[in-house]
């Protein structure tokens, strides 16, 4: 079936036949309106060189003048679906993304729904660029398909989970531990935002009022564990050597990946953030971030996402950046034209 | 015209250290396949024996006798088809068959008379060996065979010319003719030879005695008639104000750093010679670029490619990017590449043994008891037997671990030219 079968004019590009304003497939022939949009590098086509822009770049992305490998592909994507947008960035430091984010839109039954992920492939783990694209595909898919039937979030949330880690555990490895990654998801519909994850990769809410912001998610790291133990303060924790390592995640050396779960209704208007650590590392604030992203995060969510990545990279980039906000309550009318044509990457 | 399948892989260690400049890569170069039966009718082979008739081969006369010998068993390897011809070198140089100047079409006919002719080599006269190298470019270049290779027997000085005018020849025969050099005795200079040896792509090497020379001629010869692609370059591109270095260094260390022709922006050619099927060589690629890049960066420091030369223009074999990715993991830069250290080492051995020597013959003992007793050092590290053989002709070892060494009170002068010539061969590291 086509992948692209929208039209910003409300018919379906396949069959020409009108599509109505929250449907995921044509009515009339079955095509498929709005599939999972990836970062999984296509659309990212070689750009010029950051320092010599005159030279030419070869077919497999360096430059020929100073032998740069030229951001391309997953160095730095952006997929805006209008109710939802998110940006990956690889960063200053690294020399690959490892982060992916898989983003969608659907018609919910009673009404339209978000559905976004985040992973960060465990970089001392093998082919983790792989393992994060693997996990945030194979747990959107379970998640897309979930509200499109009026499934219940929060079991499909568990099962997302599962679906990733099986993907996860699929990719060969000759050596070395084996691919692993982190893991957030956020379901969004009109009553109430499903969060779920492992590892520290994180979700927030951002209340337009900034002091009601608040962080979702609680990170398995052992950072975490030794603020909740009472052993360090949050900043001391955070700065200590073994900080940053994760105690849960995904991947082949784990067989029941043991997610967290949480319902949350908002109080208010705002929108949801996930990110990975690469963001909050600079600002864990939740009111800080809130201040940053919003108000733009209400009625430009691609803008305030460009904002909050950009943040990081000039805080410092050391780390892959991503970063995914969706306003609630959702932005839905009307969506289909607000609704880029799938995998519609800049 | 298709060229059997050559591949190159480059082995080095990627990640670079916050600030670092300088990368290492070992380039591995291989053809392959076994060499065939020889084709009928072949014409692209051409083979020129250079024999030093000088008064000195008489003295004693089984230096010229052996020196006929060998000749005839180096032609007897010759395949069919092949174009031949061999010249008697003096202070003059005489084609001495065919006389004419001209090459011959090898057959058991040519083969008998090219004997015949041979047996009438008369010693006389000096030593010019440029001279004898412009008379055998000057009839390969009438001829239009590509695979073009000489073998060059003197046993003196090159006392009849100077040292400009044996420069100015080899360059000229740079890139036209390949030139396996041999110096047969003691009385010749290998410092000399090499500088031939070295230019024309070929080896050197002594043969103290003459009885000898025959079974080396056979060998060579049945080498250079496995060669079957003639004039095989590296061509190497680097990025903007990079600095580079090339040497071969299996199976001998040779520095091709000045070879470079440029041909093309930031590109260089470096000639390696000619091919047959079942040989590897390897070479130490060393890239300094102008500026360490930032940390995160990927860059591709250099992309090779192995070009032949053919009628239709170049041919380009095979092509590799060697990257680098600098980065503050010091578990990832400071990772050590076996292959480039073993390498480097063996450069080293070479260097050492030269050093030493040289030091040995200015009388300055120290310094030739330091340098020997590092290569003996690096020999027994590196498992290169061949040549720590050779070392202990020249020094007394104490310590072969630490390269605790002694000069011998007296050393053979045919031992310190054989350890002289053979100081470059390298032994080779698994992949």
């Amino acid at each position: 079936m086509a992948a692209s079968a929208m039209a910003a004019s409300g018919a379906c590009l396949d069959c020409g036949k009108p599509v109505g304003a929250t449907d995921s497939f044509c009515e009339s022939c079955g095509a498929e309106l709005a599939p999972l949009s990836v970062s999984d590098g296509r659309g990212g086509g070689p750009r010029a060189c950051e320092v010599c822009p005159a030279s030419n770049i070869s077919a497999d992305g360096y430059c020929e003048a100073c032998g740069r490998k030229v951001r391309s592909g997953r160095d730095h994507q952006e997929i805006d679906l209008g109710m939802v947008a998110g940006v990956t960035d690889r960063g200053l430091r690294h020399y690959r993304n490892e982060d992916a984010m898989a983003l969608a839109t659907a018609d919910a039954g009673n009404g339209p729904a978000v559905v976004a992920v985040v992973c960060d492939g465990v970089s001392t783990s093998a082919h983790s660029d792989q393992a994060s694209l693997a996990a945030v595909r194979a747990g959107a898919d379970v998640l897309l398909a979930a509200v499109r039937t009026g499934g219940d979030p929060l079991t499909a949330s568990r099962a997302a989970v599962r679906a990733a880690a099986d993907a996860v555990a699929r990719l060969a490895v000759p050596t070395g531990d084996p691919p692993s990654s982190t893991f957030v998801s956020a379901v969004l519909r009109s009553d109430a935002v499903t969060v779920c994850w492992l590892g520290d990769s994180r979700a927030y809410w951002l209340a337009d009022r900034a002091a009601a912001a608040e962080q979702l998610t609680r990170d398995d790291s052992v950072a975490e564990q030794m603020v909740a133990d009472g052993l360090l303060s949050e900043a001391d924790a955070l700065a200590s050597a073994q900080g940053h390592v994760v105690t849960r995640w995904i991947g082949a050396d784990v067989s029941d990946p043991a997610p967290h779960v949480v319902r949350f209704e908002p109080p208010g208007p705002g929108a949801v953030l996930l990110c990975s650590d690469g963001l909050w590392n600079y600002q864990p604030e939740p009111a800080k971030l809130a201040e940053l992203a919003l108000p733009a995060a209400i009625a430009d969510p691609l803008g305030a996402v460009r904002a909050l990545v950009g943040f990081a990279l000039e805080a410092g980039g050391m780390d892959n950046v991503t970063a995914v906000l969706a306003p609630f309550p959702l932005l839905g009318l009307p969506w289909p034209d607000r609704c880029q044509r799938p995998g519609g990457l800049t | 015209m298709n060229q059997p399948g050559f591949t190159l892989d480059v082995d080095h260690n990627e990640y670079l250290a916050e600030g670092a400049r300088d990368i290492n890569a070992v380039l591995t170069v291989t053809m392959a396949g076994t060499v065939p039966e020889s084709p009928a009718g072949e014409t692209d082979t051409a083979e020129i024996i250079i024999i030093d008739c000088s008064g000195s081969m008489g003295s004693p006369g089984s230096k010229i006798a052996e020196a006929r010998a060998a000749c005839s068993a180096a032609v007897d390897v010759i395949r069919d088809g092949v174009a031949f011809a061999m010249i008697a070198g003096t202070h003059k140089a005489a084609a001495f068959f065919p006389e004419d100047g001209s090459l011959a079409v090898a057959g058991p006919q040519t083969r008998e008379a090219a004997k015949k002719a041979v047996a009438r080599l008369r010693p006389g006269g000096g030593t010019a060996i440029g001279v004898w190298l412009r008379l055998a470019h000057q009839m390969f270049t009438s001829h239009p065979a590509r695979l073009r290779h000489t073998i060059l027997l003197t046993d003196g000085i090159d006392e009849s010319e100077s040292s400009d005018d044996l420069d100015a020849a080899i360059k000229l025969c740079e890139g036209v003719f390949s030139c396996d050099c041999r110096g047969v005795g003691t009385d010749w200079r290998v410092s000399e030879l090499r500088r031939v040896s070295a230019a024309l792509l070929g080896s050197v090497d002594i043969v103290p005695d003459p009885a000898g020379l025959a079974a080396d001629f056979s060998a060579m010869m049945a080498k250079s008639m496995g060669k079957r692609v003639a004039d095989v370059s590296l061509r190497i591109w680097t990025p903007q104000h990079a600095s580079i270095s090339l040497k071969q260094v299996a199976p001998a260390v040779e520095d091709l750093t000045s070879r470079r022709t440029e041909s093309g922006p930031q590109i260089g050619d470096y000639p390696t010679g000619a091919w047959g099927p079942g040989e590897t060589r390897d070479y130490h690629l060393a890239v300094q670029v102008s500026d360490p890049y930032a940390v995160g960066q990927q860059v591709r420091v250099a992309r090779v490619s192995l070009v032949a030369a053919s009628s239709d223009g170049p041919e380009v074999l095979g092509e590799k990017g060697v990257l680098a990715i600098w980065t503050d993991d010091e578990a990832l830069s400071t990772r050590i590449n076996q292959r480039v250290a073993h390498y480097t080492g063996q450069e080293e051995l070479a260097q050492a043994i030269q050093e030493g020597l040289e030091a040995r013959r200015q009388g300055d003992k120290d310094t030739a008891e330091a340098k020997l007793g590092r290569a003996v050092a690096l020999a027994h590290q590196s498992g290169n037997e061949e040549t720590a053989k050779l070392l202990v002709k020249v020094v007394d070892v104490v310590d072969a671990a630490t390269g605790t060494v002694q000069l011998k009170k007296k050393v053979e002068d045919a031992d310190e030219m054989a350890l002289d010539t053979r100081s470059t061969k390298t032994v080779r590291t698994r992949k």
